[in-house]
């Protein structure tokens, strides 16, 4: 990736800032704050990479203004399209490590940009409306005249500001215009990803081809179809419009079965094994309420689902709730196949709890995370939040459907109450865990778009983007738990994932910051009313445009490979790169992601010096026919990384 | 392989284990056994099954691997089915990878159809057990499943044998375990005629010191000989660092004032100037006569009048108490209670594992050697760490200290040198604190492995910044548990000493049969003492391609050449940072206790009362305080802010570190770990589905490293014999090392031979020695490929790229193959 390209992108509207020359100023992702505060140029490779607009190529159409380093350090970078809303002077920032900092406040309809010029390196806060959940004015205007604002961010950090009480009374105070601009869906305005303009060298978009991807699996095949019966999302709006079932299971039949699966979540394909045949299907929960109806085309749609795999005459069910749970569910219609109804069927319950314990743990963890650690207990206090224990569930409950799959070459079908959180979760962890497809970049980009948003994990509501009701109850960290597992899973296997720790971050980071429209909406139908592909950039296109900063230099392609990770909860660990990153005294000590790719460079260099000098002494020692010093002993290409 | 299974006809052993010992070392010692097991001389097989599976650890690549169980009267031994037999003529290893030593083992447990039971030496089993496990006191977990078509009797039998055979909980049972692996003749002979690695400091001469003095450019310090026969003080090495304006007569003076007399002596300086020192707490009911004062001050004060920090170790570390309970409570969390398999469930892991205090020690350590830093790096002035005896924490502060701010400690031979220095002639209690003998338990505490963790916790947070490997920590925690090396198993140097000299008379007139004939194996005659290996001897128990894993394949970046005058001061940044404390009036003693500097009246003893005239007239003004809050600000601001994250990342973008900024650890809870790859190897727990994985792969960055290496090499052919490409004679390899090393000095990637000093002092006459003894050992390859040349340049080799495993070794041959065959270039060159 060229880091030049806005040189000539002068087209700015506003004339009295200035034009660029060095694009390579600071960074403007949300993570900016954290690289700022340590020093310009951190040790991580991470955080020296966050620059992200000046990175991008910029068509001189769009409008774009780059503010000149040196004359102007008071300003962040702006976006297209990103306007300033509002400055305030002399605002105090309470940082929880560093102290009270006074400095400016600039507000656009992107960002909180803070920054404070007498400190030495210069503080800065950067991060985008999208990570607030809920801003506050706290306790009432002091005798001092102050006036304070709490700001609760979904990313694990909360910040605080206060200004003076304003003269002006009519004035708004410049957080009641942050208020506006952060819950833009509550105050009748736009996302922001539908006015950014960056223009990327690729589309994002187009990642994910269902098509192409079935077909990478072998699918249609002799026992799997690809059926067009929810083109129109009728059958079910909450899933893609195209969709893998068994062969013999006609529309017709389809649609009944739809009517006995809630929210008509039917049972299809996720994943299918390239030699035993053994598949992943997932749904949610059949409707069997407190008299145990029962569906004949249900039961005749497990029963080929089995039948598809020769290998097996067992169907595991696995149910990712806690069999309480399950049963509860009767009540209100919902429930789980009994083994009577399903013949060789076998159904086994994760013990993984619902949506609401997992926000509560999350909140408990960021108790004990933020701002302050208390070292002395610690690991109880870890304890005590029970975060680590769900990861150990869901991985565990991803392990047995991969090892059923795998060494059982028996199918499994997988669901929770409606198939869109728990699920999901199990089914894209089996699947990272036996394709090494999924584990490169683009790999996990397609997991990500198949598994999560066109099999509508309802990621408008479980984030809440824009909406200023941050008690929401529909709430929940479910995605983040999952990121948090591949977190794990890289850890346990480093050389097996192509992508690198900053990869997982900058998703979640762009998760909330409503840059791009990738986590926008609820499913693949409102995506596609929304036509959110047209008005929005891909955050694909922002990360394949400049994978170098993504791509693990270890990464060996261990394509056939299971991973089956220890899912021990002493073998867990605490993701303290993401959790506590704001953390000043957590930052990681050394660059060994940066040695490596240095490394690897340097491998390059030699290997092209090597040639080079053997190409002279080919040509010097030509009378000596075809005497070579040093041929080449091993391939040279055993390691294989990309940098 | 079943059929011989059935054959293979069991005999009982008990009775006459001595004949059969006699037999086997009498007529073939070397011989292998038939189904692969490659005994020492000496060494007879008790019992053998075969067809049994062994698990793997995760690290070994997990699933199970079938092979023999063999019980022999010094091990477990597993035999891996198509394990590659090693050269018969390969000097013997004691241990292979999956064998356990029986003194090591701490417990047998058995696993039937449906219970569990432990087995001692006297029980015995009413059922046919399937799974055999080894609990080990290294806490590793030998797990061994039993074929179901392997006869009962044989089964009982290798579980009684070993359950027999494990080193029973008495005093003297460790003679007859170090007779078992090295009481041969053959074994003994082999011991005698190996020589030292004479690339590490051992810090047993004069010599040794000084060139520890001349490597940290320590100016005003003297190698002192008043002790060398342990008359001073019995505890401490015979040679002594002190300054050298102090004469022996007056020095030796001063040994009365501090507890078992070990006085303040010079362990390391910090290339800004500032000397380590250690001693003992002070001995108070002692009359200070004038001139003894003269002497302490100036002993206390080294060559510095400034200032001295006399840092207390008690009250703020862990006692060794402390130490063995966070232990005990440790081993117990993580292998389970052993006997009834019942561990710890998951879901109360991490409180279990906090309640241990285990980490708390380990950071409690970290902290106060980051204080120590802090210190050390403003400049002159002397820190005097001080203990009440001095053989505890004081060996574990000051070699943290040392490795946090010295790079050539974190390489695997200054390492080495390190604990020499600090531990084993420092006279750490080794062979009390590790209780070998089981025989007085209120001494143990495993001190030592304290220090291990901590410095495991190092290198998890610098990884790159050390030479050796997790794999080097985990080897020396393994030996630590096996009572065979003389290292281990002496409380001083005295002791040390005394013990090889005894045995340096007796060995020649030892006849080789006598100890195996002796009838008492625990007894009073010292004569059957085998000689006892130093642990630094890897070649003894680890294969070379273990070994190869000591180290890294490339670390650090390149320090700039060790510039160790004292002057360092190369960052700006921190000069302005750096307090002016040396400003301070001269002679001022400051207390360093809970994070705070006092100058309490009665430090050192002889200022206060009468005694101190001295001291007042060349001092007039009393250590005002005022100095002090420049020291405790620094010290807070280490403790508080972001300061050592600033500290090593101030320069660290730009690539060029100050390769003496200490590597100040974060201490936070979240940023302690566990060392899982030492501590959970048992944990058979962990798993719930064992797949075997595939083959283990080296690690990508070391085939990475190899890569580039190969690449250097083929870069030094090429550029070097252009014009002569067809003669690679043996000078030519050599020029081709040298040239590798010139260009490795270029770049930042590779480590640089810190030893250098060490090297350079190597007299011919060493370096030839080497050489011979290194040729002699088979399995270092094939000598032109990786010759011992000229002791600097192979040293350096071996420091950039790991020694060649015969694979290695192999591959590097080759390419002078092509040269003289002319074989057609590969399609890689091809243009």
């Amino acid at each position: 990736m060229e880091k030049s390209g806005s040189i000539d992108s002068l087209g700015s509207k506003r004339s009295s800032r200035q034009p660029s020359v060095d694009s390579l100023s600071s960074s403007s992702t949300s993570r900016s704050d954290r690289s700022a505060q340590v020093k310009p140029s951190s040790m991580s490779s991470e955080s020296t990479s966050t620059d992200m607009s000046s990175e991008l190529r910029v068509k001189p159409k769009a409008t774009v203004k780059y503010i000149h380093r040196e004359s102007d350090k008071q300003e962040p970078q702006l976006l297209p399209n990103e306007t300033v809303q509002d400055v305030a002077k002399d605002v105090t920032y309470f940082c929880p490590f560093i102290g009270a900092i006074r400095g400016t406040v600039i507000v656009t309809n992107y960002r909180l940009f803070f920054k404070c010029m007498d400190r030495e390196p210069v503080f800065v806060l950067d991060l985008p409306l999208g990570v607030m959940s809920r801003v506050e004015k706290i306790g009432n205007a002091s005798t001092r005249g102050d006036v304070s604002y709490g700001i609760i961010c979904k990313d694990m950090r909360n910040l605080r500001f206060a200004h003076k009480q304003m003269d002006d009374t009519l004035r708004k105070s410049i957080f009641e215009v942050l208020m506006k601009f952060a819950f833009p869906v509550s105050n009748g305005l736009q996302i922001f990803a539908l006015q950014y303009g960056q223009v990327f060298p690729e589309n994002g978009w187009k990642v994910y081809d269902v098509f192409a991807e079935y077909k990478r699996q072998g699918i249609p095949n002799e026992s799997w179809r690809i059926t067009k019966v929810n083109d129109h999302y009728e059958v079910c709006d909450t899933y893609p419009s195209t969709l893998a079932v068994p062969v013999n299971m006609p529309d017709e039949e389809l649609r009944r079965v739809a009517a006995f699966r809630a929210k008509g979540r039917i049972p299809v394909l996720s994943w299918i094994h390239p030699e035993s045949q053994a598949t992943i299907t997932r749904c949610s929960q059949p409707m069997v309420g407190v008299n145990g109806k029962r569906s004949k085309e249900d039961e005749k749609y497990l029963q080929s689902i089995m039948d598809a795999n020769a290998q097996s005459h067992k169907l595991f069910i696995f149910d990712a709730r806690p069999s309480v749970n399950a049963a509860a569910n009767k009540m209100k219609g919902g429930g789980y196949e009994s083994e009577d109804a399903y013949q060789n069927a076998e159904l086994v319950f994760l013990d993984i709890h619902n949506i609401h314990v997992m926000r509560e743990s999350l909140r408990k963890l960021k108790d004990v995370v933020y701002p302050n650690i208390e070292d002395s207990h610690w690991l109880s206090n870890l304890e005590s939040t029970h975060w680590l224990e769900h990861i150990k569930l869901i991985m565990a409950g991803a392990l047995r459907i991969a090892d059923k799959v795998e060494s059982g070459k028996t199918s499994v079908v997988v669901h929770c109450s409606d198939g869109w959180d728990r699920t999901g979760q199990l089914t894209s962890l089996a699947m990272l865990m036996l394709d090494g497809y999924y584990r490169t970049i683009r790999g996990f980009e397609v997991l990500l778009e198949k598994e999560w948003l066109s099999f509508g994990h309802r990621f408008q509501m479980r984030i809440g983007h824009g909406d200023k009701n941050h008690t929401d109850a529909d709430r929940s960290p479910v995605f983040i738990q999952f990121i948090d597992c591949v977190w794990q899973l890289t850890r346990q296997f480093p050389a097996a994932f192509e992508f690198n720790e900053y990869f997982l971050v900058t998703i979640l980071d762009h998760l909330y910051s409503c840059l791009f429209g990738t986590f926008l909406c609820n499913s693949e139908q409102q995506r596609m009313k929304e036509e959110i592909p047209k008005r929005t950039v891909s955050l694909w296109s922002y990360i394949n445009s400049q994978l170098d900063d993504f791509t693990n230099p270890l990464y060996v392609n261990y394509c056939n490979h299971v991973l089956f990770p220890v899912v021990s909860l002493r073998h867990l660990e605490l993701w303290v790169g993401y959790y506590i990153r704001w953390n000043p005294r957590m930052r990681p000590q050394e660059p060994v992601h940066q040695r490596y790719k240095e490394l690897l460079a340097k491998r390059a260099e030699l290997q092209r010096r090597v040639e080079e000098l053997h190409r002279e002494v080919t040509n010097r020692s030509v009378s000596s026919s075809s005497e070579q010093p040093g041929s080449p002993t091993r391939s040279i290409t055993p390691v294989q990384t990309f940098v | 392989m079943l059929t011989g299974a059935k054959t293979f006809k069991v005999r009982q052993m008990e009775p006459d284990m001595k004949e059969r010992m006699l037999s086997q070392s009498g007529d073939s010692a070397r011989s292998r056994d038939l189904v692969g097991l490659r005994c020492l001389p000496g060494e007879c097989v008790l019992q053998r099954v075969l067809m049994v599976r062994k698990k793997l650890t995760s690290r070994e690549g997990r699933g199970w691997l079938s092979g023999t169980l063999f019980c022999t009267h010094f091990r477990v031994a597993f035999v891996p089915q198509d394990c590659p037999n090693p050269p018969d003529n390969a000097d013997p290893v004691l241990l292979g990878d999956h064998d356990v030593a029986l003194a090591s083992i701490e417990k047998v447990v058995v696993v039937g159809p449906n219970r569990t039971k432990l087995v001692t030496p006297s029980s015995s089993l009413k059922f046919t057990p399937e799974e055999l496990l080894l609990y080990c006191r290294d806490m590793r977990v030998v797990c061994v499943l039993f074929d179901r078509l392997t006869p009962d009797s044989q089964v009982l039998q290798m579980t009684y044998t070993i359950a027999k055979s494990y080193q029973p909980l008495k005093p003297g049972s460790v003679l007859s375990f170090q007779n078992a692996a090295l009481g041969s003749v053959e074994m003994k002979q082999l011991l005698s005629n190996r020589s030292r690695d004479s690339h590490m400091n051992w810090f047993e001469s004069v010599q040794d010191w000084e060139q520890e003095l001349e490597r940290c450019g320590a100016v005003g310090w003297r190698v002192s000989t008043v002790n060398e026969r342990f008359e001073m003080a019995t505890s401490l090495p015979r040679f002594v660092v002190v300054p050298q304006r102090v004469l022996d007569t007056e020095l030796k003076k001063s040994f009365a004032h501090f507890s078992e007399g070990r006085i303040p002596r010079w362990s390391w300086r910090h290339p800004r100037g500032a000397d380590l020192l250690r001693m003992s707490s002070f001995q108070n009911n002692i009359y200070h006569e004038k001139d003894d004062i003269r002497n302490l001050e100036l002993i206390l004060f080294g060559g510095h009048s400034s200032l001295c920090v006399v840092v207390e170790l008690g009250e703020e570390l862990p006692s060794p108490l402390d130490i063995q309970l966070a232990h005990s409570r440790l081993r117990a969390l993580c292998l389970g209670d052993v006997s009834s398999s019942v561990s710890v469930p998951d879901d109360k892991w991490l409180s279990t594992l906090e309640s241990t205090h285990w980490l708390h020690c380990t950071r409690l350590c970290l902290r106060k050697a980051s204080e120590v830093c802090c210190l050390l790096r403003t400049g002159h002035l002397t820190v005097a760490l001080q203990e009440a005896e001095d053989r505890d924490m004081g060996c574990l502060v000051s070699s943290l200290v040392q490795l946090m701010c010295d790079p050539h400690s974190r390489t695997q031979l200054g390492f080495q040198g390190l604990v020499q220095k600090e531990w084993v002639t420092g006279g750490h209690r080794f062979c009390s604190r590790l209780n070998y003998h089981r025989d007085s338990d209120k001494d143990e505490a495993p001190v030592f492995l304290l220090f291990l963790d901590c410095v495991w916790q190092l290198w998890a947070q610098f990884p790159s910044r050390f030479q050796f490997t997790e794999d080097f920590l985990l080897a020396l925690h393994d030996s630590v548990h096996l009572p065979l090396f003389s290292t281990f198993l002496s409380n001083s140097q005295r002791e040390r000493l005394k013990r090889t000299q005894h045995l340096g008379q007796l060995y020649t007139r030892v006849e080789g049969w006598r100890d195996l004939t002796l009838e008492s194996r625990d007894g009073c005659d010292p004569g059957c003492d085998p000689p006892l290996p130093p642990v630094w001897d890897w070649d003894l128990q680890y294969s070379q391609e273990r070994q190869a894993g000591f180290t890294q394949p490339v670390a650090s970046p390149a320090p700039v050449q060790p510039l160790l005058n004292g002057n360092l001061n190369t960052c700006t940044a921190l000069a302005q940072n750096t307090l002016r404390i040396t400003d301070t009036i001269p002679g001022s003693v400051f207390l360093l206790s809970r994070g705070s500097f006092t100058c309490p009246p009665h430090l050192p003893p002889w200022r206060s009362g009468h005694g101190s005239a001295v001291y007042r007239k060349s001092h007039r003004r009393a250590p005002s305080s005022e100095n002090v809050p420049g020291l405790e600000r620094l010290l807070k601001a280490w403790a508080q802010a972001e300061f050592p994250h600033s500290l090593t990342t101030h320069l660290g973008s730009q690539g060029l570190l100050d390769p003496y900024e200490p590597l100040l650890p974060l201490l936070m809870g979240p940023c302690m770990g566990l060392w899982r790859q030492c501590y959970l190897r048992g944990a058979i727990h962990a798993q719930a589905f064992s797949h075997p994985l595939a083959p283990p792969q080296p690690h990508p960055v070391e085939r990475l490293a190899q890569e580039v290496q190969h690449l250097w090499t083929r870069l030094a052919q090429v550029s070097k014999n252009p014009s002569s490409p067809e003669s690679p004679t043996c000078t030519d390899e050599r020029r081709v090392h040298g040239n590798l090393n010139q260009n490795v000095n270029n770049s930042t990637f590779l480590f640089p031979a810190s030893t250098n000093h060490q090297t350079h002092k190597t007299t011919p006459h060493t370096a030839c020695t080497n050489q011979q003894s290194s040729n002699s050992l088979p399995l270092q390859g094939a000598p032109a490929s990786c010759p011992p040349v000229r002791g600097n340049d192979s040293h350096k080799s071996t420091f950039l790229f790991r020694t060649a495993s015969p694979s290695e070794t192999r591959s590097k041959e080759r390419p002078r193959a092509p040269q003289t065959k002319s074989k057609p270039p590969g399609p890689h060159t091809s243009s």
